[in-house]
């Protein structure tokens, strides 16, 4: 029985760790990088981790350092994307041709029209 | 138990095979950190799960230090690209 859940958590854990990774390979531009690395690589350790609490318990020195691991991900992993993100934009990464919204410059625009006024 | 630990760490590793590809062709500095970042990630679950496959509570540590301090060399790529050299 806990060999099956360990089974279906890692393998629920690579698949969405192969996909944001395939992400991170396909996706057009550093900003869409970073959604796929920040939120679907989460998603693919969490299950892991999970998987090796199940497996060896969570007060054995496996179990408790992977849930270490897990609230450390889950603390600073989108700390440090956002970091990324906004050194990115800051740098004038540009974004893909396709992008829809740029709302810090659209907030600079009119701000430059208020002042004009 | 020990199949499916062994198993883990190798899928990991062939991840981290596919993210080396970002990390040589990322057109910009920040889509290499992005890699590297998420190679660290994927790197220290692969070490958690050798060291759960080879029984051996030493290499905890390794994982614990490695996830912990790529996440602050993140951070401090971030800010060095934003700041500069200070």
């Amino acid at each position: 029985m806990t060999l099956a859940v360990v089974i279906i958590l890692c393998a629920v854990g690579l698949f969405f760790s192969l996909s944001g990774v395939v992400g991170i390979l396909r996706m057009p531009d550093v900003y869409t990088r970073v959604q796929c690395s920040s939120k679907t690589i989460t998603l693919g350790a969490l299950p892991l981790l999970a998987a090796l609490v199940v497996a060896e318990g969570p007060v054995s020195p496996y179990g408790s350092r992977a849930l270490i691991v897990a609230a450390l991900l889950l603390i600073v992993n989108p700390l440090a994307s956002h970091a990324l993100v906004r050194a990115a934009y800051k740098t004038g990464v540009p974004m893909w041709s396709g992008a829809v919204a740029d709302e810090p410059a659209e907030q600079r625009a009119n701000d430059e029209r208020a002042d004009d006024d | 138990m020990t199949d499916v630990y062994a198993a883990v760490c190798i899928a990991e590793l062939l991840i981290v095979g596919l993210l080396l590809i970002r990390l040589a062709r990322g057109p910009s500095v920040t889509d290499r950190i992005v890699a590297l970042n998420t190679i660290s990630t994927q790197c220290g679950l692969a070490v958690l799960f050798f060291a759960a496959f080879a029984d051996r509570t030493i290499y905890l540590d390794v994982a614990l230090w490695l996830s912990s301090f790529s996440y602050l060399g993140a951070i401090v790529w971030a800010r060095y690209l934003e700041r500069g050299l200070l």
